[in-house]
């Protein structure tokens, strides 16, 4: 059975007004959301906040969820323009937009205090934020790459073009660092 | 180190068992118990996107009864058949897209930038192959006047179309507001063909198929504004100094 169909019928049982439904769709989602947010984020409490605000988000528009659809890349279409309003603010007060850029890249390349915490942070902290994205969306939530697609407003091709590109950057990273399967926890 | 082998790292890395602070889960829970209720899903795409086109057709035929159809009686039945079909169709995918990009997670068959290029290109060959008067009177002063008659009889058709979906959620305020500009201005161009009967191939090439362009340009900047806005005030919220 595919993970989706069971969240198909409690985002149906949520719109209808279900407490239960909502309550499972939290401790179910929330995990992966979080480690999703992690990933891009500063700092653990980033991640925390983006969360809360992503729940707040997600119950205002819950009825923009249409049964029988895939029911995660809603859920990462929502998180994931939470994710980029938040770093829009940050970075409209400090610097202005073009250092969304800069910040972006640095976020992605300088180890954080969750790469400790995380071997899989750890493992993407050489990639993109976009190829990261893609590789979260498709290994820790399990989507597909037409799922990844509809999370990302995006084209499948461009989806695998990044997918692409991004093992194209592991398989160097891992190489240089001698890297093997089984062999090592991290690249740290 | 093979593809497999990175899957395998990946898949790994991925299923290490991940804690959440205890008490958030909980915090979450409740802060959407008060409000939840029960809500009306949106309708499907189809019906969202035909009241669109009805709307685009409804202040198309308006603007036209108010002005008078003259381009609509100039026009031979081979000009008709062509040009309000396309017309027809444009509106048609212009809705469908607009749809999604009020639906979160919705799978985008085309995005707007593509949309509008296709979309332009498409009236430029049935305008270029149906009009070959290649005279040229008043260029830019009735032009102009074209211009401006689509534009302001887009606004209402964008502004129509957005209050149908106000329900949707915008995942990208500035393709939203393109879409809705792309949309805005088909119903402008149906203004124009039912009402202008300057046929002259770069009156129409040029002014009547701008309107398009023009309108999917300021949706976009609408939705840029709105989208600035939301993140100034947010953050006059969270740092009011």
């Amino acid at each position: 059975m595919h993970p989706d169909s069971n969240l198909v019928t409690l985002m149906t049982r949520y719109q209808r007004g279900d407490f239960s439904a909502a309550t499972d769709l939290v401790e179910r989602m929330s995990p992966q959301l979080h480690r999703f947010f992690l990933a891009q984020a500063q700092s653990r409490t980033d991640a925390d906040d983006l969360l809360q605000e992503t729940w707040l988000r997600i119950h205002k528009v819950r009825h923009t969820y249409r049964p029988g659809e895939p029911a995660l890349p809603w859920f990462y279409a929502i998180a994931r323009h939470v994710r980029v309003d938040h770093y829009r603010k940050s970075v409209r007060t400090a610097v202005g937009e073009r250092q969304l850029e800069a910040m972006s890249k640095e976020v992605a390349t300088v180890p954080k205090e969750s790469d400790h915490a995380d071997g899989l942070n750890a493992l993407l902290a050489p990639l993109s934020e976009s190829q990261r994205e893609v590789i979260e969306m498709l290994k820790v939530a399990g989507m597909s790459l037409e799922e990844v697609a509809r999370a990302t407003s995006s084209s499948v091709g461009s989806v695998k073009q990044k997918v692409h590109r991004a093992y194209k950057k592991l398989r160097e990273t891992m190489s240089t660092a001698g890297f093997r399967n089984g062999q090592n926890g991290g690249l740290s | 180190m093979k593809d497999d082998e990175i899957d395998d790292v990946l898949t790994k890395a991925a299923r290490a068992p991940y804690d959440l602070k205890p008490g958030m889960l909980q915090r979450v829970a409740d802060s959407i118990k008060p409000s939840l209720r029960p809500v009306r899903p949106l309708p499907p795409t189809w019906v969202m996107a035909g009241a669109m086109v009805l709307v685009c057709a409804t202040v198309s035929l308006a603007g036209a009864t108010r002005a008078g159809f003259f381009g609509f009686a100039k026009m031979d039945l081979l000009e008709r058949l062509l040009v309000f079909p396309a017309l027809v169709f444009l509106a048609w995918a212009a809705a469908s897209e607009f749809v999604h990009a009020m639906t979160p997670g919705s799978l985008r068959r085309i995005s707007p930038g593509a949309l509008l290029g296709f979309g332009s290109a498409a009236l430029l060959a049935v305008f270029a192959f149906l009009f070959r008067d290649y005279q040229t009177d008043h260029f830019f002063s009735i032009g102009i006047v074209c211009l401006l008659t689509g534009f302001l009889h887009a606004i209402p058709a964008a502004l129509l179309g957005w209050l149908l979906l106000r329900r949707g959620f915008a995942v990208n305020s500035v393709s939203a507001g393109l879409l809705a500009g792309v949309l805005g201005g088909v119903a402008g161009v149906g203004v124009l063909e039912l009402h202008c009967p300057n046929f002259q191939a770069a009156h129409v090439l040029v002014w009547h198929t701008a309107v398009v362009p023009l309108t999917g340009a300021a949706g976009a900047l609408v939705g840029w504004t709105l989208r600035f806005r939301a993140c100034s005030s947010a953050r006059e919220r969270a740092d009011p100094k």
